[in-house]
């Protein structure tokens, strides 16, 4: 160390031009900070487990391509749960206890949207032995499976009742929802990888079940396509049509006319696909449903959008009798309900008020009161309440709709993740149980395929990580600000047409959005540390995303872990 | 331009005047409202520069040395306990020979709590290396600020300036606010050989050996030994630009005077009135003011009070198990005086009790009174 002076001020203070870094005073500390990746609230609630922070914090950056790629290694329909997802993550979201939830849905789709490189490195993985899977059914379950699969570097090939694949994302969902544009460019993306895709094959009728059992494994996700029944007297009318139907005529472009008013009985979500799309075809709507608006299981995003288009609501009454008119018009007689106390659900029993009934009129009366699965080709073993259940087989898997699981979009892309996971593990002949439990995201049941890809060659997985509570968020590092909504096409063209109702968010709203974002459990390079380090040990690189401490000049003060807003860093104690 | 304005306007007018480019502070009763003037000049563009408001004043101090250390002229303002916290940066200033000026409020220090005039606090810190003034009034504190960033830039030394809490920092008097041209041409930008620079990364207060902690600390005391001639000289200079002078003492009708009073602060106005009235009255009474408190300027003192009889300091503040601090120093510079005068130390405005005419006027007269030499301070508290 020099100290000597050869300059006046150096004179009357000793001053060094060496360097500080001689004395490792990082030896006097007996803790040292780890940056510690946790799992955020919404990435937990996300079936699909989606990165949420991480996606982004890249979006943040203005780095879609790579938020994109990021996204699609635990998901392959950013662009479809952008737009139809129910968002569970925005509910759990921790910013929603400070002020309102980040729009991560909104920012989901603006990701897919806008990167420009829609194909990213999607490399399957190279196994030594060729093992073959098929699929029965290209909804979001089997076509998840399959993607998931193939990256995993199996054969697999997929058979599809229809025509096209996509399942209920393309017979079901009307376009102003989830344009078939999109729905496309996300196959697109899927079939890029070597998949073998088998259209109009009905497995039962052109193809034997026996036949598949010929494959290394199966994955059987049909989805549920049967509409339910009213059984109620009247209800084969032929001016009754069912849900399901009238949304596949729709979505073949089919014509399908329905006179003034239509009633549309249920309250899902689709029922509320049927009642806005007879809406956009000139019909005058009412919804019945037997419980009231708050116990209705459609999306609430949809719902608010019948109501602003215009769609009634008849509540609590249950359809008895439909009956034709001279006119050729229908009367609906309905039994009057009322709430009583809540049933095994939770939600609150809808019970008869004796003597009490309406009658509505209508041109056309659709039932959308549920949706059965087909199980006329399923071997007996396999059934069990109306569904698939798979548990006596070793080979066949199941999925999406057709198995006990809720009926959404999200939980079939992740139901068709994990059986992928589970299929390759069996494939490579390793037992699933423990593997789950080590890659899953929090405790709600999704699971992270990156996790499972780090430990997939050497069976080890690093230990499931802590979800961040919002009581560990230093919130004095945000100010507040509020929820950045998606434009939305006028209600007029809502009205006229089938236009996608969300238009998006803007460049810098998604800018905004993403800002709004706390990261939790995720380093997003804000700096902190780096800025109150009060040795400089710490060194960043946002581009490269490495972090380094510098361990022989870190006291172990602990000022990182204390100034990291998202909870990133913590202290461990030094051998 | 003739103003009428608080010591604490007239200190933050002066900052302004200095054209500070650097504020550091943190707000203390009674020394609150500088920080307040700076801080609005700030938000409004009239103080051009950086304020920065710290989380303490152990902080502003230190971002006061490590911007000082850069080359740019730096202020602060603090009190009573502020400063106190202040104590472990204030020996960092001068050991960096970082030349920071401050402004200190004098307050009584806890406990019990209070915010009175006491100069206890920054007598407290006198062994810190920093050049210290006690002023009069807000005329002199102002003037004080500028002639401060004169001795220190030259010096390489930090200064504090005292004025105490209400009597000076509240108190609104008429105040001449020198014009800014003049005050440019009285100080020059701050212009140091020595700059922390980027291209030549270094580091200070590394660890010295024994000898060159020692050598280092013999220079300071040469600089600390030459600060009364440079602000002798400064004072001089003042005058010539402002028509102001102070010096680093002030002896008043002390020619023939046998008694001697001795104060520093705003108790010397009081006495300036005092020692007036009696004269009229035939008493040879002289009054010396103190305003150079580090480093203590010995010769001065000695020879304004030479052939004295009797001299009487009073002290706004008690050094516990001694006596009053101007006194114990006073004393200690008379010890080779050939005729050393009969020294008494009178404990007055204790906590910010007010020292009267009427108070002054009975120590004038206990002094007379006395022949014997007295250790022990005397107290003078209201019956």
């Amino acid at each position: 160390m020099k100290t000597n002076s050869d300059h006046s001020f150096e004179f009357v203070i000793p001053i060094s031009y060496g360097s500080t870094e001689v004395i490792e005073t990082g030896k006097w500390g007996f803790q040292k900070p780890q940056a510690s990746f946790q799992t955020a609230p919404c990435q937990e609630a996300c079936p699909a487990g989606n990165p949420i922070p991480q996606f982004l914090y890249l979006a943040g950056e203005g780095r879609y391509d790579e938020a994109l790629q990021t996204l699609l290694k635990e998901n392959p329909f950013p662009g479809i749960c952008g737009r139809v997802c129910f968002h569970p993550c925005e509910t759990d979201c921790n910013r929603a206890q400070y002020d309102e939830s980040v729009s991560i849905r909104s920012m989901e789709r603006y990701v897919s949207d806008t990167a420009s490189n829609q194909l990213p490195n999607l490399k399957p993985i190279r196994n030594r032995e060729l093992k073959r899977v098929a699929i029965v059914g290209a909804g979001p379950a089997g076509l998840s499976c399959a993607y998931f699969l193939s990256l995993l570097g199996h054969q697999v090939t997929v058979f599809e009742a229809k025509k096209e694949p996509g399942g209920i994302m393309r017979w079901g969902i009307p376009e102003y929802r989830l344009p078939k544009s999109v729905l496309k460019r996300e196959i697109r993306r899927i079939f890029n990888l070597p998949i073998e895709m088998k259209t109009s094959i009905n497995v039962g009728k052109n193809l034997s079940f026996d036949e598949l059992t010929g494959f290394d494994a199966v994955f059987l996700s049909p989805g549920a396509r049967l509409n339910a029944l009213l059984s109620i007297e009247g209800e084969d009318l032929k001016q009754v049509w069912k849900g399901g139907d009238f949304l596949e005529r729709i979505n073949s472009r089919e014509k399908a006319t329905l006179g003034r008013e239509t009633l549309v009985i249920g309250g899902g979500n689709t029922a509320m696909d049927v009642a806005r799309s007879a809406l956009r075809l000139g019909s005058k709507v009412t919804v019945a449903y037997r419980r009231t608006r708050n116990e209705m299981p459609a999306i609430q995003d949809e719902i608010v959008e019948a109501e602003e288009e215009g769609v009634r609501f008849e509540f609590l009454t249950q359809p008895v009798k439909v009956s034709l008119l001279k006119d050729k018009r229908m009367a609906i007689r309905f039994q009057r309900m009322r709430l009583s106390d809540p049933d095994q659900s939770d939600r609150p029993r809808a019970i008869p008020v004796r003597g009490k009934f309406i009658t509505l009129e209508a041109d056309r009366l659709i039932t959308a009161v549920g949706e059965q699965v087909d199980l006329s080709w399923i071997p007996q073993e396999l059934i069990k309440d109306g569904l698939i259940d798979v548990d006596s087989s070793p080979k066949i898997f199941a999925g999406g709709d057709a198995v006990d699981q809720p009926r959404t979009i999200v939980t079939a892309i992740s139901s068709g993740k994990r059986a992928a996971i589970s299929i390759d593990l069996r494939l490579r002949g390793d037992s699933c149980d423990d593997v789950f439990s080590k890659i899953r995201l929090g405790n709600k049941g999704s699971v992270s395929m990156e996790a499972y890809l780090s430990g997939r060659d050497e069976g080890k997985w690093p230990s499931p990580k802590d979800v961040i509570s919002y009581d560990r968020i230093n919130t004095l590092y945000f100010e507040h600000s509020k929820k950045i909504n998606m434009r939305k096409i006028n209600l007029d063209q809502r009205r006229r047409g089938f236009s996608e109702v969300n238009r998006g968010l803007s460049p810098e709203k998604a800018s905004l959005s993403a800002s709004r974002c706390f990261s939790c459990g995720t380093c997003n390079y804000c700096y902190n540390c780096y800025f109150f380090c009060p040795e400089g040990a710490i060194s960043l690189d946002a581009f490269h995303q490495t972090k380094y401490v510098d361990l022989d000049h870190c006291k172990g003060c602990g000022t990182c872990a204390k100034s990291c807003p998202r909870n990133v860093v913590e202290m461990k104690e030094t051998p | 331009m003739k103003d009428f304005m608080t010591g604490n306007h007239a200190v933050a007018n002066a900052v302004k005047l200095c054209r500070t480019p650097f504020v550091a502070a943190y707000p203390i009763t009674p020394q609150t409202a500088i920080y307040e003037k700076l801080s609005e000049w700030e938000a409004s563009g009239l103080l051009k520069g950086i304020m920065m408001r710290t989380e303490s004043e152990h902080s502003a101090m230190a971002a006061c040395i490590a911007a000082s250390l850069t080359g740019v002229r730096t202020f602060t303002a603090t009190s009573s306990q502020g400063l106190a916290l202040m104590h472990e940066m204030l020996h960092f200033a001068a050991g960096c020979r970082a030349p920071v000026v401050m402004a200190n409020v004098n307050r009584l220090l806890a406990a019990p709590w209070g915010f009175w005039a006491d100069q206890l606090d920054s007598l407290s810190q006198r062994d810190t290396g920093w050049i210290q003034f006690y002023c009069e009034n807000g005329q002199e504190a102002l003037d004080t600020v500028i002639q401060a960033y004169r001795i220190a830039e030259q010096l390489y030394l930090p200064v504090m300036i005292s004025l105490e809490a209400f009597f000076v920092s509240h108190f609104m008097e008429v105040v001449d606010l020198p014009e800014q041209e003049q005050v440019d041409r009285f100080l020059p930008p701050m212009d140091l050989p020595h700059k922390f620079d980027i291209e030549k990364p270094g580091f200070l207060v590394p660890v010295v050996s024994s000898e060159l902690y020692q050598e280092y600390k013999h220079m300071a005391q040469g600089s600390m030994d030459s600060v009364k001639e440079v602000a002798a000289k400064v004072d001089r200079e003042f005058r010539k630009e402002f028509r102001r002078d102070y010096g680093i003492v002030e002896p008043i009708m002390i020619e023939d005077a046998e008694v001697v009073l001795v104060t520093a602060g705003s108790i010397t106005s009081t006495a300036r009135m005092v020692i007036r009235d009696l004269r009229e009255k035939g008493h040879k009474i002289g009054l010396l003011k103190i305003r150079l408190f580090r480093p203590f300027p010995v010769e001065a003192v000695r020879d304004a009070l030479k052939g004295k009889t009797k001299i009487a300091v009073i002290d706004r503040n008690i050094s516990l198990g001694s006596g009053g601090i101007f006194c114990q120093e006073l004393r200690a510079a008379l010890v080779h005086s050939p005729e050393h005068p009969l020294t008494f130390g009178y404990i007055a405005g204790i906590g910010g009790t007010d020292v009267t005419p009427e108070v002054i006027q009975k120590i004038t007269f206990n002094v007379m009174s006395r022949n014997e030499a007295t250790d022990a301070p005397i107290w003078v508290m209201e019956e």
